[in-house]
């Protein structure tokens, strides 16, 4: 197969399965439940992509993620029930928003450092739910927010399950578009770097500082979108849906897929997410199940199902998004395009 | 020779320690430097001024010209500073490659645009001068290998590497002949020769005597903060005063 072919061939085939064999199955079932389902995996897709950007490349340990969800979310929520507001405009707002009070996080916590920067995240994202919960003229507190304007994008109503499933799709793959051209490329390197030693980096000329936020709020915004997304797809929101627990999942999935490597947090976010759902016939015993498996896959592959050193061979080789240098045999591509 | 880097007085004190006592001294461009002193001379304090790691108590620090101290790292990096650390610092989770395109990206710049929306000449250039100064070193056959996984031998010249990457005007080394054995030690002295014989300004801290000895034009002595000399090494071998701070007064 040819170097040019390939790259081209993977992302069809990532589009067919998601934009043709998943919507088939949805479709042959047709019941609004699974649609829900297929929704919230993609939806944790983006939220585990995002908090890989900023824990796993950048190191940045976040144990708050799931409070820049929900500022997405009521962002997106409010935005469409009082203002009125259709997707087209709650969804890039949305992930605005919650880019804006990441860097307003980010800005006094960037000089902390390892345990005590998660320990801020940690207060923030505690600060940022009991808002919600608390802010009741705004938030309607623990009661939620009904969304039921549903989705219309430039004036089409797109709130059927099947045509909502499409939306988040095609939302969910730019996003990880985005991220994987972030993550896998000289700017991916130089986060990468912050990681495994940030003042020495600094002596290499980056502005660790810039970077770190940069990161920080880049993560924000897709965690925003995702916020928005779930809005609108699930037509309600609470507070419950952005705790603390809800970040030690996202935290989970990127961990367990493997810690800096992209396909490991999609695909540790799938587990999460329809794992539970594939054992609901058993009942409660499932998330023991589940806590199980979680226990013996970090046991038992400690880098995660797909660590950060294979999940970069494996997009350098497969998405030929690597460079050769003069005079060296194929396969042995080092570096980014 | 025009003067490439000026150090005027530069004092640092920790409490009630003075670490670096109003030290002077200048290299010039295509100088090779070394600076040498016996442990808790201050030597490693002086390289952290002038890379910006370490703010001054007193006293200036000029690079081409400009003034440099109280700058941050990574401005002073970028006008054309290079250094390694003392106590070997790589990315050990990143590839050989990946380890000096950081050198080259923070030189040439990278940002979140750009690696999103195209900019394959950046990324083109940024490649171009990581390999380059993997040849420089001979390491360009482990592009591929994680840092961790290579010999520490290696890691050293991996860590020069990478701050060659930056292109530099001046490379600062610090003691880069630490944990060597005598072989490397003598294979590390030719390559910073055939470094500076390049057009390389290089300042060097070393503990080991004879790598500075045998291969800098001028040396730089250190002891208990002060500079105590400053000449060729076949003067400073012989100057009493040195010979005092590494092997103590007579009785």
């Amino acid at each position: 197969m040819s170097d040019r072919l390939r790259p081209l061939l993977v992302v069809a085939a990532v589009l067919v399965l998601v934009l043709g064999v998943v919507p088939a199955v949805l479709g042959a079932f047709d019941r609004s439940y699974l649609y829900q389902v297929a929704n919230l995996a993609l939806i944790f897709v983006l939220l585990a992509a995002s908090m890989h950007l900023v824990t796993g490349v950048a190191g940045l340990l976040q144990l708050g993620h799931a409070a820049f969800y929900g500022v997405g979310a009521y962002t997106a929520a409010l935005l469409a029930t009082d203002a009125g507001l259709s997707f087209g405009w709650t969804l890039p707002l949305a992930g605005l928003g919650a880019a804006f009070v990441a860097v307003l996080v980010a800005l006094p916590t960037m000089r902390l450092v390892s345990i005590y920067f998660a320990v801020a995240t940690l207060g923030i994202g505690q600060m940022l739910y009991l808002v919600m919960l608390n802010w009741v003229p705004v938030t309607k507190g623990p009661n939620g927010i009904l969304i039921t304007s549903g989705l219309t994008l430039f004036g089409y109503d797109l709130s059927r399950p099947a045509s909502a499933y499409f939306v988040v799709a095609v939302v969910t793959l730019a996003s990880l578009w985005v991220i994987h051209r972030l993550s896998h490329s000289y700017y991916g390197n130089a986060l990468r770097s912050l990681r495994e030693d940030d003042q020495c980096a600094d002596a290499m000329g980056l502005d660790t500082v810039r970077l770190k936020i940069e990161s920080f709020a880049v993560s924000g915004f897709f965690a925003g979108i995702a916020g928005a997304l779930w809005a609108h797809t699930a037509g309600y929101i609470s507070p419950a849906d952005f705790s603390f627990p809800q970040s030690i999942l996202i935290l989970a999935m990127v961990v367990v897929g493997g810690l800096g490597s992209l396909p490991g947090a999609v695909i540790g976010a799938l587990v999460l997410i329809l794992l539970p759902e594939v054992l609901r016939p058993v009942g409660d015993f499932r998330n023991i199940i589940v806590g199980g498996v979680l226990f013996f896959s970090i046991l038992l592959m400690p880098k995660g199902i797909i660590g950060e050193v294979s999940a970069l061979d494996l997009v350098r080789r497969q998405l030929g998004g690597a460079w050769r240098g003069e005079g060296t045999k194929a396969g042995s591509e080092v570096g980014w395009r | 020779m025009t003067t490439l880097l000026t150090i005027n007085g530069a004092t640092r004190r920790f409490g009630g320690l003075t670490a670096v006592d109003s030290v002077s001294t200048t290299v010039a461009k295509g100088e090779l430097v070394g600076v040498i002193g016996p442990n808790g001379a201050g030597k490693t304090t002086l390289f952290n001024l002038i890379s910006g790691f370490t703010p001054l108590s007193a006293g200036e620090v000029h690079f081409k010209g400009r003034r440099i101290d109280g700058q941050k790292p990574f401005r002073i990096a970028r006008l054309g500073i290079g250094r390694t650390f003392q106590n070997l610092r790589i990315f050990p989770n990143m590839s050989v490659f990946d380890n000096v395109s950081v050198g080259a990206a923070g030189m040439l710049g990278v940002n979140a645009a750009g690696a999103v929306f195209g900019g394959k000449g950046r990324s083109e250039a940024i490649s171009r001068r990581a390999w380059a100064a993997l040849e420089q070193v001979g390491l360009q056959g482990l592009a591929g290998e994680l840092a961790a996984n290579i010999s520490y031998g290696r890691r050293k010249y991996l860590e020069i590497a990478r701050a060659l990457a930056m292109e530099p005007e001046l490379i600062i080394l610090d003691e880069p002949a630490a944990g060597l054995n005598d072989t490397e030690t003598r294979e590390l002295a030719a390559f910073i020769k055939r470094l500076h014989g390049e057009g390389m300004t290089v300042l060097l801290v070393e503990h080991d005597m004879g790598l500075v000895m045998g291969i800098c034009e001028r040396v730089v002595v250190l002891a208990t903060g002060r500079k105590i000399a400053d000449a060729a090494p076949e003067v400073v071998r012989k100057d009493p005063a040195v010979l005092e701070a590494y092997l103590g007064v007579e009785e």
